[in-house]
């Protein structure tokens, strides 16, 4: 009887406690995620500025008495942002630099990620100290990576150490004046820079990942290659790599998702300069709501970011969903 | 695992590589390890220089070729300590309010979709879709909350002040802490809570005295990932503070316009806001990679 009766009150209490221990992340994802998410979209259809919507000030100078309310309530609807987004040709400029950080930084940081993954799977002495160092750029501060990257990227030899050894390589090699890369002035080179700062500080990441992907790989598959007779290459092509398959889209999509975020480093190194040639999405919708005010501008844009962003990600998911490996729940 | 490094290394000794394999690997090695660590000697040697020999450099080894000057640390924690300290504090206090918040609230929810079977009748999802959904939330891109977030935080008065930076920050971090921790729970057999449930324990007192205490890993592992993401946070600290509250990243990055490039006090700046998460990172290294590694690799 006891028995029973305490399994009642058990089955009674999981049934409050099952909301107790989930409710509090959902409110606050809630509150802070999807509210947000919702009222930006609302706020794109406005024309809502800092202090006001245009017509709501256009109204009141005429002495008109209009409802403006706060929060986005009470502005009128208009698509009028997102037929600007049409001819905005600044905007139109971030999104073709997002997509090239996007695709190119994935792409640097998958390849050189994984040969020093595969280096790092090896035996040596020296291993785990190793290991541990290749981390460090990943926990620095994006904001004092760009900083450093910004002194190595600096064009006089004087001052940055890396001008300094280009110049120098390029005598060596019998160039009279050596090489001089114009980092952050020149309109090709500035991306550039940025990507190998982002890579700096990211490819240990993807290292990582993959390490922990080919460790996971049993001895006895590599055995069996070796015994069939396989050569070094032909097991990494044939055996690691499409092992590793599932977990390489999954890292491609993680920093893939995180390369569109991409703001600090390029405020810190070019403020998206020259021209607009480093200018993120990110950045371009901080200045708009920040330094613009066009609220309502801004959110039009922040919505175009999200639709690559989900875009991107269905991509990915559906291509790894048919192969079979990515874990998607 | 102490069986498999034991197999690793008959392996090193039995399979010799070719020399040129051993010489490339270590080539590799060394050359990486050179790229990383390099500009960290080179922040740590600017920060010793004096201006002349940073502007007129590149001088690489002190005492050879410059003499190191402890001005800009000594200006740092003098004329300047006032600021170094506020900033560090904020970015102290609003990385550890929401870790702690992240923790608490992702081993909950952790705990709850890895113990219990939701199921949110009106969308028809179960635990792996309020997983997924949960997770989703990690990678919207920030932009999309800038609005939103400048008129709510305008509206409840929580422009520069830690509650604001902290809900913000936890915000962020629990997807990722939800996702670690149910993973983590996942792997912890329930026989434990079950024979103290049937001793009387409640859900509660079974979910505080049996499973956290066994679930220390999974839960550094959090800790550190919300520690570092909210220290090295730049746009919404630079969006929600403008005073007060600023942190670290943002303190650093307005070196730019403050003061003029002065390479040697951002040097030894940097160095204060990347050296103390640089050395718990290190130490909790087997955390990091636990953490991360979590869900995306099933052994």
């Amino acid at each position: 009887m006891a028995a029973s009766a305490s399994s009642m009150s058990t089955v009674r209490e999981d049934r409050i406690m099952k909301r107790v221990f989930l409710s509090p992340a959902v409110v606050i994802l809630l509150a802070l995620s999807i509210f947000p998410l919702l009222w930006s979209l609302g706020i794109s259809f406005t024309d809502m500025q800092r202090g006001g919507s245009t017509i709501a000030r256009q109204a009141a100078a005429e002495g008109i008495e209009s409802g403006v309310g706060f929060l986005g309530l009470g502005f009128e609807l208009t698509g009028r942002n997102y037929e600007r987004l049409l001819g905005d040709t600044r905007l139109h400029s971030t999104v073709r630099n997002t997509m090239i950080y996007v695709f190119f930084g994935v792409c640097i940081q998958y390849i050189i990620g994984l040969g020093l993954a595969t280096v790092l799977n090896q035996p040596f002495r020296g291993r785990n100290i190793v290991r541990v160092i290749f981390l460090m750029p990943m926990m620095m501060t994006p904001v004092a990576a760009a900083y450093t990257g910004r002194m190595f990227f600096d064009s006089n030899p004087l001052r940055s150490p890396l001008a300094h050894f280009l110049r120098e390589a390029g005598k060596a090699i019998g160039l009279e004046r050596g090489i001089s890369v114009p980092w952050f002035t020149d309109l090709s080179w500035a991306p550039v820079a940025i990507l190998i700062i982002d890579a700096w500080q990211w490819i240990p990441f993807m290292t990582l990942i993959l390490l922990a992907g080919m460790q996971a790989i049993p001895e006895d598959i590599y055995e069996a290659a070796r015994v069939d007779g396989a050569n070094v290459m032909q097991i990494f092509a044939r055996v690691t790599l499409p092992i590793l398959l599932p977990i390489s889209l999954t890292v491609i999509l993680i920093r893939g998702l995180e390369i569109f975020k991409i703001i600090d480093v390029i405020v810190v190194t070019t403020g998206g300069g020259p021209g607009s040639a480093t200018e993120s999405l990110t950045l371009y919708i901080f200045e708009q709501a920040l330094s613009n005010g066009n609220y309502g501008y801004a959110s039009a844009i922040a919505y175009v970011l999200l639709v690559l962003v989900i875009i991107f990600a269905t991509i990915f998911l559906a291509t790894g969903r048919r192969l079979g490996g990515l874990r998607a729940d | 695992m102490a069986k498999k490094a034991k197999s690793k290394r008959r392996n090193w000794r039995s399979s010799r590589r070719p020399l040129w394999q051993s010489a490339l690997l270590y080539a590799i090695v060394v050359l990486w390890c050179f790229i990383v660590l390099f500009p960290f000697y080179w922040l740590g040697t600017t920060s010793v220089k004096r201006p002349i020999d940073v502007s007129r450099g590149p001088k690489y080894i002190p005492y050879r070729d410059f003499q190191p000057i402890p001005d800009h640390w000594d200006e740092m924690f003098g004329s300047q300590r006032e600021s170094t300290e506020r900033h560090f504090r904020n970015s102290l206090v609003s990385a550890i309010g929401s870790t702690i918040l992240s923790v608490i609230i992702g081993a909950m929810a952790g705990y709850g979709l890895s113990r219990f079977r939701y199921f949110w009748g009106r969308l028809g999802w179960d635990n792996d879709n309020i997983a997924f959904w949960i997770i989703s939330q990690r990678f919207l891109p920030p932009a999309i909350f800038i609005v939103p977030f400048l008129l709510l935080y305008n509206f409840f008065g929580l422009v520069d002040t830690y509650p604001g930076l902290i809900l913000a920050y936890t915000m962020f971090n629990i997807p990722f802490a939800v996702w670690i921790m149910r993973d983590f729970f996942d792997g912890l057999p329930v026989d434990l809570e079950e024979s103290a449930r049937v001793d009387g324990a409640t859900r509660w007192q079974a979910f505080m005295r049996i499973v956290l205490p066994l679930s220390a890993p999974g839960l550094v592992a959090v800790a550190i990932f919300s520690f570092i993401f909210a220290w090295n946070e730049y746009l919404f600290a630079l969006m929600l503070t403008n005073y007060q509250a600023i942190t670290m990243p943002v303190l650093i990055a307005g070196q730019n316009n403050t003061r003029g490039i002065e390479w040697w006090f951002i040097s030894a700046l940097t160095l204060m806001a990347v050296v103390p998460v640089i050395i718990m990172g290190l130490l909790l290294e087997r955390f990091i990679t636990r953490g991360l590694t979590a869900g995306a690799v099933k052994g």
